[in-house]
């Protein structure tokens, strides 16, 4: 986490502190794919950011308890998801106990392609 | 601006540890397409606005922007460090530093100062990726790699056929299964909106899809909660970091 966080932060020796606190307790693979996924994501949320993107409509309806706990409509980027209906809540609690079952096979049904050069 | 051959190498021989050769794979991958022609700029203006996402780290006004309650009480120039138009360097510096405060107004206000749609798309596919790259050069310790030589020619011009409006700031592919030309984007018949997120720009989409089967995992994999990928860390952590990293970003998305 301390090293996620000084990645996106400013403070150079913040992050070689914390590089070497990773490197300690995750070994060097680990290391490197921690860092291989802060960076990855400091390029996902500009693109959601800066193109407007809605959540994605499942994921709208079987999150809405969960964004209400952690506060996320504070975030301004929030503007871009339409508020969810009554009948949406509805449908998200009926859902949840099954979404991670449901998210297996969705992921399992998708082919391997790759993407072309 | 320092510049490097595409066709020389991108390593990570420096590094502090060993790095597993996907990544420097599409890392050069990605630095080959920064250098081409794309839909709507050439090498050199991509080039160049890679080049601006660095200046940006150092530009005076995104930082009293970044400070402020809000940035657009925040008037100025940047400290650009190229020849493009003001819209396409505010927009680039803009997503490179605080992306989380953009809105459809400054957008529309992008599009009416000249940048097309879609070359607004493209700036987003550049801007990412260098941000991208250069933060896991940053969390490993070593400098960033030079900007890739500018490659000739002029843009395609080259816009997929079936964009819908309406759904985000930006036209995508519609979500059901890619076809035509685009089939190779997504697998499956559904997808993630940030992978439509650039799709008015092909090529930006399989750029991402390249560097985010390295950095982080595979469009089936990502739907799949279970599914751990073949890293050293466990699903559970990876979602750790990325959520973590997305929340300081105050990605809501």
């Amino acid at each position: 986490m301390a090293l996620a966080e000084a990645l996106v932060g400013d403070d150079d020796d913040a992050l070689h502190a914390a590089r070497e606190a990773a490197l300690a307790a995750l070994g060097p693979e680990g290391l490197v794919d921690a860092v291989a996924v802060a960076s990855n994501f400091q390029r996902m949320v500009r693109i959601a950011d800066g193109t407007g993107i809605p959540l994605d409509g499942p994921l709208r309806v079987v999150s809405e308890e969960l964004r209400d706990q952690l506060g996320l409509e504070r975030f301004a980027a929030s503007a871009n998801t339409p508020a969810s209906s009554a009948a949406s809540r509805l449908a998200g609690r009926l859902i949840r106990p099954v979404a991670f079952r449901l998210m297996r096979l969705v992921g399992r049904s998708l082919d391997r392609g790759s993407p072309g050069r | 601006m320092a510049a490097l051959s595409v066709l020389s190498g991108i390593s990570y021989e420096s590094a502090p540890v060993p790095v597993r050769e996907d990544l420097p794979q599409a890392h050069r991958d990605a630095w080959a397409h920064l250098a081409a022609p794309g839909s709507w700029w050439t090498g050199a203006e991509r080039v160049a606005l890679a080049a601006e996402v660095r200046a940006a780290a150092d530009c005076s006004l995104c930082r009293e922007r970044r400070a402020a309650l809000s940035p657009n009480a925040v008037a100025g120039e940047h400290a650009e460090a190229g020849d493009l138009p003001a819209a396409a360097v505010d927009a680039a510096h803009r997503i490179a530093t605080d992306a989380g405060r953009l809105t459809k107004t400054w957008f529309e206000k992008t599009v009416a100062s000249g940048v097309s749609p879609g070359a607004y798309v493209e700036i987003v596919g550049i801007v990412v990726t260098v941000v991208s790259v250069d933060a896991f050069c940053r969390g490993l310790g070593v400098p960033p790699h030079p900007l890739p030589e500018p490659r000739p020619g002029a843009p395609t011009r080259y816009v997929p056929a079936g964009l819908v409006e309406g759904e985000a700031w930006v036209a995508m592919l519609p979500n059901g299964p890619a076809r035509g030309a685009e089939a190779d984007l997504w697998p499956g018949r559904r997808t993630a909106n940030v992978l439509r997120a650039l799709s008015q720009v092909p090529d930006e989409v399989r750029n991402l899809r390249r560097l985010s089967a390295a950095h982080y995992l595979e469009p089936h994999e990502i739907v799949d909660p279970g599914a751990e990928g073949h890293r050293a860390l466990d699903r559970r952590q990876i979602e750790l970091v990325a959520a973590r990293v997305s929340a300081l970003n105050e990605c809501f998305y």
